[in-house]
C-alpha cells in the first residue's frame, strides 16, 4: 500500500553512509511502482495529474510542469518522433542538488523520465549531465543498464507497447549549456548559443522536434507524485507551492549542505537550523536565495518562506531553492567581481549586451575592488545592468548576471562607495 | 496587411513581416547588424531595439527587437522613444569596447555599416577605460584579408559562408568575447563565394584584398552600373575606378555586388568579384600593335608567330580603311569574327562593316549548334527561363549534365536556397516565420529533392537528394529514360543497371508530382543530346501540367546567347569558314577577328587552315593570347568596365553595362575601331557611310533594335545619350570625389576637363546626378547615413523587391517555336584498350578565360592536370600525382596524373580552359591517350 505519510519522497533512499540503491533494492523501498503504474493510465491524464499538482519547474524559472507538458502536440496527427530531454548541466553557482540526487539515488530520476517521456509520448530521452560530474554519470549508466536489463525502458515496456530509450550526454563544459535551448544546440552538435523563442522547444525543439527540458529534481518528483496523487504532493508544500524540495545553503556557515524541505520552509529555519547558522563571529549580511544568478536579500528577508512567489515579492527569485550566504567579514564587492567574471567567462557570446557587457562590468568592479574606481563608475555599473535586462539580451543568463551586481549595488551601495572612497577594498 | 503605428504615424505593413523590415521599407533609420535582408533575422546584435506598446493606455512600453518582432494588426511601436534610443546607443558603445577605431588605416572607412550605425545611434562619447581584447589574424588567401580585432560579432559572415553558401571552413570559435570568426587554420577560403564575406560583414574584418592593391575609398571610386562578363548568368556590377594621379590612366580597382532581384540578388561569385584584375593584367593590349617585319635572328617564339611593337594609332587604323577600300573595289575580300564575350553591339559593327555573309560566330560547328539548340529550346512555348527566385523557390531540380557550381555559380548558390523548400513549408506549418532564419534551420526536416546527374560529383552533392554519375552518353541516357517514364513509359528505364533504374524513377516521380519543378543543364557537357533531353523532360513535364516548366539552360559565355541570334541554323561557324576560305583562296583575305581566341574555339587544324588563307589578320582584343601570335595588327579593345553595350544572359535577357572609366592609352570599344576606319575611307559604300556615321554605342543598340526583332528591347533597356534628370547626367563620381584637380597636376595644374561621353547619359565627373534613388543608372549605392553597400534597400521597392526606377535588363522577344520530335539515338562507345574519351571538367578558377588574367585568380588557378578513374589508373600502370602525357586531337600535353573515384572507367577528365590546356577545350569530348613520363614538370610544354 503506498504510503500516504512519505515527506520526504525525494532522499527516502538516501543515505550518506550506503551506496546508492541498486534496482532491486529501489524496487524492494518501491520504486518503479509509480512507472508501473503510469503504464496503465492515459498520457493526458499524467499530464492533467501532474499539471494540478503544482509542481513547478526545479531549474530555476518555476514554470508549471504538467502546463509545460501540455504544450506538446500529442495523439493523433502529431508528430511521430518527440524528445523528452533530462537537463543535468548543474553549473548555477552555488548550487549541487542534482548532483546529489543523481549520485545518490538514479533510479528514481529514470523512472521520473520514463514517466515524463511516456506522458508526452517521447520514445526517445537523454540526460545532458555536466562534463565534471563524474560519479553521477557512471552511476546513472548504470542505473539505465540495470533498468533496461529489467526491462523497465528499452523495447516495449512491461508488453505495454511502449518502448523508450534513455542515452547520456556528457557536456563539454559550458555554464549556458544548462539554458534549455543551448542546451538541446550542444546535443545537436551545434555551438552552444540559445535559440529563438517562440517557436518554444514543446513545439520545436531538438532537431526541430516537440521536445521537453525539465531538470533532475523536477523529474524525480514524478514517480511519487503519480503514486500518491495531487493531494498528497499538494500537503507536502508549508505554502502555497506544492510538495518538497532540496534546500541547500553555502558560504561561511556551520554546516553547509543540502536537504529536502518542504516548500515554503522560512529561510531562516534553513540557514539557523539546517546549516546551523553563521560560523562565530560572524553576521549574515545578505543572501542570494537560489544561486548565483538571482538578487541579494538582506537580513530583514530571513523570515519569508523558501516559495517562489514569496521571493518574487520580495525583488529576488528562488532560483535553484541553493542558498550563497554573505557574511559580514566577506566583501561584497569581491562577491560580486568573483560571480561577474564566471558570467562574463561563460557569456556564450552570441548577443551584445551580455558579451560586451559582462566583461566591461568586470573591469569596473576589477578597478573598485583594487582601489583605483571612480564613483562615475556605480553609474556606469547602473547602467550595463539596465542594459542586461530581461528582454533586452538573448537569453536569460545576462539577466541573472545581473541580478546579484544590480541588488548589491542597492543593499550594499555604502561598501562600494567606500572602496571608491578609500582607494582601496575596506576587507582587506 | 496590417496597420501599424510608429512613433504616431500610421503605416501598412507586409503580413508577418518582421517591425525593422517594415521600418526599413518606410524609409524608417533604425540601425542594425545581425539582420540581412536575404538572411533574415537571428536577435544577436540587439541593435534594432525599439518599444512596443500593448495598446494606447501602455504608456511605458516593452523594449523589443524590430528585428525578432512580428508585426500585429494595430500594433503600436516607437523607433524614437528615448529609452529605446538610448538603448541602441548603449549597445554600440558596448560593441566598441573591443572595436579598434582604427577607422583611418581601415580599409571598410568610408563604406562602413558600423560607422553609419554609430553615426545613426547618436553615441558619441568613449567610457571604457580597459584594455581591448585582440586577436591573431589569419592568412585566407590571395582575396580576403582578415582583420578580426575590429569584428563586433554580429555572427554574419559564419552565416552567409555556411549557412547561405554551403561553406565549412570557416566558423565561429571560442566564446565570449573572444568569440572569433577564423578557420580551424591559416589557408585559402574553400567556398566560392568567400567574397561575399567583404559586403555581407559590417566592419573592416573582411576586406578585399584584391582591392588593397589599389586601394582608394568608396567615395574616390567613379562606377556606372556594370555586368559580370566571367560567365553567363550576367549578375549585376559595380566596379569602381580611379586615377592614380600623376595624370595617369584610371585603374579599375574592384568589383561590388550591383542588387539585381531577378539575377544576382546581393552575391556575386568569387570569379565574378575577383576577375576584374585582368583588366590590370600585364598581358593587357593597351596600344596597337604591329607585326614587325625585321629580320629575327632569335626569338623563342615558334614558327608562326609574329613578333609585335606599337606603332601610333593612325597608320594602323588607315592600313585597315585601306583594306577596306580594297574590299569595295572588289579586290580583296574581308571576313568577320565574332564573339561571344563580346557586346552585341561590336559583333553587330562587325557584321554590318564585312556583311552578314562574311560574319563568322567564331565558334565550332559544335558549340554554335549547342547554342542554337538552347536558343531553339527556349523558344517553345512550354518553357520558361526562370529568375533566381524563381529558382529558390523551385520544389524539385534535376541538374543535367551541367556543372553549375563551375559554369554558373550563382545559379549554384540559388539551388541551395531551394533545397531548403520543404524545410520552409515545415516552418509555415510551425506558424515560424520564414525571416526567423535560425528557428527555421533548425527544422531537420529531408532536403528538398535536388538531383544531379553528370560527370563530376557536385560541391552541391551536400545539399542533392540523389546524384548519378557518368559519362555524357550515360547522362543523356538516364536523362531520356526519365522523360519517358514521365510519359509512363519505362523501355528506356528496364535497360538500366537495377540501382540507376531506382534512381531515374525516383527522379521521374518527383519531378511528376513536383508543383514547381525545375529543369537545369547547358552546353557544359557540349553534348546536344542532354540538352535535348533537358527539353524534352520539361516540355513533358509542361505536357502533363498545362502550364510552362522552367527550364535554366546555362550558356559557356557572357553574351553566347546574344552571338547565337545573329546566325541561322547550321550557319557562321568556324569550320564552315576554314572551308569558304579555301574555295575563295584566289582573292586575297583580309580577317578580322573581334575579341576571339580562335585556338580555344577550334583544333589547331582548322585555325591554321583559317590563319593561313588570309593575307592579313587583324585582331581587336583585351588580353595578349594564342589568336595575336598570329596576328599581323592588334587594336585595344575596351574591357567590359571601359565600355558600353549589351549582353544577352542564359535567361535571355539583355542587359546594358556602362563604362565606369576610360580604357588607358588607346584603349576604346572595339566598334570604334572600325568606325574609325570606315571613316578614314575616301570612298564610302552607302553601307560603309552608315558605319561611319556612328557616333555613340546607342546608335549600334538602336540599329540592332531596327534590324532583329529579337533586339527590338535593346532601345528600351535604359535610356539613351540624350536622357537628362533636371537637366543634368549622372555622375559617376561620388559627390565627395577628392583631389580631381590634383590628380592631373603633374601634367597641368588647371584642372582638366572630365572625359567626355558621348554615349551614356553619364558623366566621367562628380558634376551630375548623385542620387540613385533618383535613376538605376547611378551605380554609387548611397544614401544620406548609409555609406555601405547596405544602402541597397533605400532603392529597393519593399525589401528584397525590385530596384526602384527603370530596369536595365528586359528579355530578349523571340518567336516562339515549338521543339521539334526528337529521338535520341542509340551510342555506341567505341572503347579499345589506350584509348580514353576526354571529357570537359569545369574550374571556377581556370575555366573562365579572362578571370585567369587576373592576378589573385591565376594564383590559385590549378596547373595542367587529367583525372581519370582508379581502374583505368590500374590499368595505365599510373598513380595520382605521376607526370603524364596527354595526347588528345593531334596535341600533345604534359599534365599532372589525378586519380577520383567517381570519374567514369574509360574516360580523362580534362580541365576546360585551363591556362596551359587552353587549345584543348573546343576538342573535349575526344578519344584520347594518356601515359606515364617521368621527366617533365607539368605544364611544361613538350
Ligand atoms: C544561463 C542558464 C543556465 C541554466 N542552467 C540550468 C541548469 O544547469 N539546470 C537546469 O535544470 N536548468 C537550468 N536553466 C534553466 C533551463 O533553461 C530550463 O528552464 C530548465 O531546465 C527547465 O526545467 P524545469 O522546468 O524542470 O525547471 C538555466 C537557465 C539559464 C538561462
Ligand atoms: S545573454 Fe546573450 S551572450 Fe549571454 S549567454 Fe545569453 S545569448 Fe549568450
Ligand atoms: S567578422 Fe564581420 S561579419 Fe563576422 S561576426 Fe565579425 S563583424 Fe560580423
Ligand atoms: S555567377 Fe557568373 S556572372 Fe555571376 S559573378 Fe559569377 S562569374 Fe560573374
Ligand atoms: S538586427 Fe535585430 S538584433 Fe541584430
Amino acid at each position: 500500500m503506498p504510503d500516504q505519510t512519505l515527506t520526504k519522497p525525494l532522499t527516502k533512499n538516501i543515505c550518506p553512509q550506503h551506496k546508492p540503491p541498486d534496482i532491486e533494492r529501489y524496487q524492494d523501498n518501491g520504486g518503479y511502482s509509480g512507472w508501473r503504474k503510469a503504464l496503465g493510465m492515459a498520457p493526458e491524464d499524467i499530464v492533467e495529474l501532474v499539471q494540478k499538482s503544482g509542481l513547478r519547474g526545479r531549474g530555476g524559472a518555476g514554470f508549471n510542469t504538467g502546463l509545460k507538458w501540455s504544450f506538446v502536440p500529442r495523439g493523433k496527427g502529431s508528430p511521430a518522433v518527440k524528445y523528452l530531454v533530462c537537463n543535468a548541466d548543474e553549473m548555477e553557482p552555488g548550487t549541487f542538488k542534482d548532483r546529489l540526487l543523481m549520485e545518490q539515488n538514479p533510479h528514481l530520476l529514470i523512472e521520473g523520465m520514463a514517466i515524463a517521456a511516456y506522458a508526452i509520448e517521447a520514445r526517445t530521452a537523454y540526460i545532458f549531465i555536466r562534463g565534471e560530474y563524474h560519479l553521477a554519470a557512471v552511476r546513472l549508466e548504470q542505473a539505465i543498464n540495470e533498468a533496461r536489463q529489467a526491462g523497465l525502458i528499452g523495447p516495449d515496456i512491461l508488453n505495454s507497447g511502449y518502448s523508450l530509450e534513455i542515452y547520456l550526454h556528457r557536456s563539454a563544459g559550458n555554464y549556458i549549456c544548462g539554458e534549455e535551448t543551448a542546451l538541446l544546440n550542444a546535443l545537436e552538435g551545434r555551438r552552444a548559443i540559445p535559440r529563438a523563442k517562440p517557436p518554444f522547444p514543446q513545439v520545436s525543439g531538438l532537431w526541430g522536434k516537440p521536445t521537453v527540458v525539465n531538470n533532475v529534481e523536477t523529474l524525480c518528483n514524478i514517480p511519487h507524485l503519480i503514486e500518491l496523487g495531487s493531494e498528497w504532493y499538494k500537503s507536502l508544500g508549508r505554502c502555497q507551492d506544492a510538495g518538497s524540495k532540496l534546500f541547500g545553503v553555502s558560504g561561511k556557515v556551520n554546516k553547509p549542505g543540502t536537504w529536502e524541505l518542504p516548500m515554503g520552509t522560512p529561510i531562516r529555519e534553513i540557514i539557523e537550523e539546517h546549516a546551523g547558522g553563521m560560523r562565530d563571529g560572524l553576521k549574515l549580511k545578505g543572501f542570494l536565495p537560489g544561486g548565483g544568478s538571482t538578487d541579494f536579500l538582506g537580513p530583514t528577508d530571513l523570515d519569508l518562506p523558501m516559495d517562489y512567489d514569496a521571493i518574487a515579492k520580495a525583488g529576488s527569485r528562488m532560483g535553484t531553492g541553493t542558498i550563497i550566504v554573505l557574511d559580514d567579514h566577506t566583501c561584497p564587492v569581491g562577491l560580486v567581481l568573483n560571480l561577474s567574471q564566471f558570467f562574463a567567462r561563460e557569456s556564450c557570446g552570441w548577443c551584445t549586451p551580455c558579451r560586451d557587457g559582462l566583461p566591461w562590468v568586470v573591469e569596473i568592479l576589477t578597478r573598485i575592488e583594487n582601489g583605483s574606481g571612480t564613483p562615475e563608475d556605480l553609474d556606469l555599473l547602473q547602467e550595463q545592468v539596465a542594459r542586461m535586462g530581461p528582454g533586452n539580451t538573448f537569453c536569460a543568463l545576462a539577466p541573472g548576471a545581473a541580478e546579484p551586481l544590480q541588488s548589491a549595488l542597492r543593499l550594499f551601495e555604502e561598501d562600494f562607495i567606500d572602496h571608491i572612497r578609500k582607494g582601496r577594498c575596506p576587507y582587506r | 496587411m496590417p496597420t501599424i503605428t510608429i512613433d504616431g504615424k500610421n503605416y501598412q505593413a507586409e503580413e508577418q513581416e518582421n517591425l525593422l523590415s517594415v521600418c526599413l521599407t518606410a524609409g524608417i533609420n533604425l540601425p542594425y547588424f545581425c539582420w540581412h535582408p536575404a538572411m533574415g533575422s537571428v536577435g544577436a546584435c540587439r541593435q534594432c531595439a525599439v518599444i512596443e506598446y500593448k495598446n494606447t493606455d501602455d504608456k511605458h512600453g516593452r523594449l523589443v527587437m524590430s528585428c525578432m518582432t512580428q508585426v500585429r494588426e494595430g500594433g503600436i511601436y516607437s523607433v524614437d522613444a528615448t529609452r529605446a534610443r538610448q538603448f541602441r546607443g548603449g549597445i554600440i558603445e558596448n560593441l566598441m569596447t573591443n572595436h579598434p577605431h582604427d577607422c583611418p588605416v581601415c580599409e571598410e572607412g568610408g563604406e562602413c555599416h558600423l560607422q553609419d550605425m554609430t553615426e545613426m545611434s547618436g553615441h558619441t562619447m568613449r567610457r571604457f577605460r580597459g584594455r581591448k581584447r585582440t586577436h591573431r589574424n589569419q592568412y585566407l588567401g590571395p582575396f580576403i584579408n582578415h582583420e578580426m580585432n575590429r569584428c563586433i560579432a554580429c555572427y554574419r559572415c559564419t552565416r552567409f559562408y555556411r549557412d547561405y553558401a554551403g561553406g565549412t571552413d570557416l566558423q565561429p570559435l571560442a566564446r565570449n568575447n573572444q568569440v572569433y570568426f577564423g578557420r580551424h587554420e591559416d589557408g585559402l577560403l574553400e567556398n566560392g563565394f568567400s567574397g561575399n564575406l567583404v559586403e555581407v560583414c559590417p566592419t573592416g574584418v573582411f576586406t578585399d584584398k584584391t582591392f588593397s592593391k589599389h586601394f582608394v575609398r568608396k567615395w574616390d571610386l567613379q562606377s556606372a552600373p556594370s555586368v559580370c562578363e566571367h560567365c553567363a548568368v550576367g549578375c549585376n556590377t559595380a566596379p569602381g575606378a580611379r586615377a592614380p594621379g600623376n595624370g595617369k590612366d584610371p585603374i579599375l580597382r574592384r568589383v561590388v555586388n550591383l542588387y539585381n532581384r531577378d539575377i544576382n540578388g546581393y552575391f556575386l561569385c568569387d570569379r565574378g568579384r575577383f576577375g576584374y584584375d585582368y583588366v590590370n593584367s600585364e598581358k593587357r593590349i593597351k596600344n596597337v600593335l604591329v607585326a614587325c617585319e625585321k629580320n629575327i635572328i632569335s626569338s623563342t617564339a615558334a614558327p608562326g608567330e609574329r613578333i609585335h611593337g606599337e606603332i601610333h594609332p593612325e597608320p594602323a587604323v588607315k592600313h585597315l580603311a585601306r583594306h577596306l577600300a580594297e574590299v569595295q573595289q572588289g579586290r580583296r575580300r574581308l571576313i568577320g569574327i565574332g564573339s561571344p564575350r563580346s557586346s552585341l553591339e561590336n559583333n553587330f559593327a562587325l557584321r554590318e562593316l564585312v556583311g552578314k555573309n562574311n560574319f563568322f560566330s567564331g565558334l565550332s560547328a559544335r558549340d554554335l549548334q549547342l547554342l542554337q539548340l538552347v536558343d531553339r529550346t527556349q523558344r517553345d512555348a512550354r518553357i520558361h527561363c526562370p529568375t533566381t527566385p524563381e529558382i529558390e523557390s523551385a520544389d524539385a531540380i534535376l541538374i543535367l549534365g551541367e556543372d553549375i557550381d563551375n559554369t554558373a555559380p550563382r545559379v549554384a548558390l540559388a539551388v541551395r536556397q531551394a533545397a531548403r523548400n520543404r524545410q520552409k513549408r515545415q516552418a509555415q506549418q510551425l506558424q515560424i516565420p520564414l525571416w526567423q532564419d535560425a528557428s527555421v534551420r533548425q527544422l531537420r526536416v529531408e532536403a528538398s529533392p535536388i538531383f544531379f546527374i553528370g560527370l563530376e560529383k557536385p560541391r552541391l552533392a551536400d545539399i542533392t537528394s540523389a546524384t548519378l554519375l557518368g559519362t555524357p552518353e550515360q547522362t543523356a541516357l538516364f536523362a531520356d529514360s526519365i522523360a519517358q517514364l514521365i510519359l509512363g513509359d519505362d523501355t528506356g528505364a528496364r535497360k538500366l543497371a537495377p540501382d540507376c533504374r531506382a534512381q531515374v524513377e525516383q527522379v521521374a516521380n518527383t519531378l511528376r508530382q513536383a508543383e514547381n519543378p525545375l529543369i537545369i543543364s547547358g552546353c557544359g557537357s557540349r553534348s546536344s543530346d542532354i540538352i535535348h533531353c533537358a527539353g524534352k523532360i520539361a516540355a513533358t513535364l509542361a505536357d502533363t501540367s498545362s502550364s510552362p516548366c522552367s527550364l535554366y539552360l546555362a550558356c559557356p559565355e557572357v553574351n553566347s546567347l546574344g552571338l547565337t541570334q545573329f546566325f541561322p541554323a547550321g550557319e557562321g561557324d568556324l569550320e564552315q569558314l576554314a572551308h569558304t576560305l579555301e574555295i575563295h583562296s584566289g582573292t586575297p583575305c583580309t580577317l578580322i577577328v573581334l575579341e576571339n581566341d580562335l585556338y580555344r574555339r577550334a583544333d589547331r587544324h582548322t585555325v591554321e587552315r583559317i590563319f593561313n588563307s588570309a593575307d592579313a589578320v587583324i585582331l581587336i582584343d583585351t588580353l595578349l593570347n594564342n589568336t595575336a601570335r598570329h596576328a599581323d595588327l592588334i587594336f585595344p579593345a575596351a574591357a567590359t568596365a571601359e565600355s558600353q553595350g549589351t549582353y544577352i544572359n542564359s535567361q535571355g535577357t539583355a542587359q546594358r553595362f556602362y563604362a565606369v572609366c576610360e580604357g588607358a592609352s588607346y584603349i576604346q570599344e572595339s566598334w570604334r575601331w572600325l568606325v574609325d576606319a570606315a571613316n578614314f575611307c575616301k570612298q564610302k559604300s552607302p553601307q560603309l557611310a552608315t558605319i561611319a556615321a556612328w557616333r555613340h554605342s546607342m546608335d549600334l543598340s538602336e540599329a540592332l533594335a531596327a534590324n532583329f526583332h529579337q533586339f527590338e528591347v535593346l532601345e528600351k533597356i535604359g535610356p539613351d545619350e540624350n536622357y537628362r534628370l533636371n537637366g543634368l547626367k549622372i555622375a559617376r563620381q561620388s559627390h565627395r570625389y577628392s583631389g580631381r584637380t590634383a590628380l592631373g597636376a603633374k601634367a597641368q595644374v588647371a584642372e582638366l576637363p572630365p572625359h567626355p561621353d558621348p554615349d551614356a547619359p553619364m558623366t566621367f565627373s562628380m558634376e551630375g546626378i548623385q542620387s540613385p534613388a533618383m535613376t538605376p543608372l547611378s551605380a554609387h549605392i548611397w544614401s544620406p547615413g548609409w555609406n555601405s553597400n547596405q544602402s541597397i534597400i533605400k532603392f529597393q521597392q519593399e525589401i528584397n523587391g525590385h530596384r526602384l526606377g527603370v530596369r536595365g535588363s528586359v528579355p530578349i522577344r523571340r518567336q516562339p517555336q515549338p521543339l521539334p520530335e526528337w529521338q535520341l539515338a542509340a551510342s555506341v562507345p567505341a572503347k579499345t584498350s589506350k584509348t580514353l574519351t576526354a571529357v570537359p571538367l569545369y574550374r571556377l578558377f581556370g575555366s573562365g578565360e579572362l578571370s585567369v588574367g587576373a592576378a589573385a585568380i591565376a594564383s590559385v588557378t590549378d596547373i595542367p592536370f587529367a583525372q581519370i578513374s582508379r581502374e583505368d589508373a590500374q590499368r595505365l600502370d599510373v598513380t595520382a600525382g605521376d607526370i603524364g602525357q596527354l595526347q588528345l586531337g593531334g596535341e600533345s600535353h604534359t599534365v599532372e596524373i589525378r586519380i577520383s573515384d567517381a570519374q567514369p572507367p574509360g574516360t580523362v577528365g580534362v580541365p576546360s580552359g585551363l591556362p596551359g590546356l587552353e587549345t584543348l577545350a573546343a576538342l573535349l569530348p575526344a578519344p584520347a591517350q594518356l601515359e606515364r613520363r617521368s621527366d617533365r614538370e607539368p605544364g611544361e610544354t613538350p
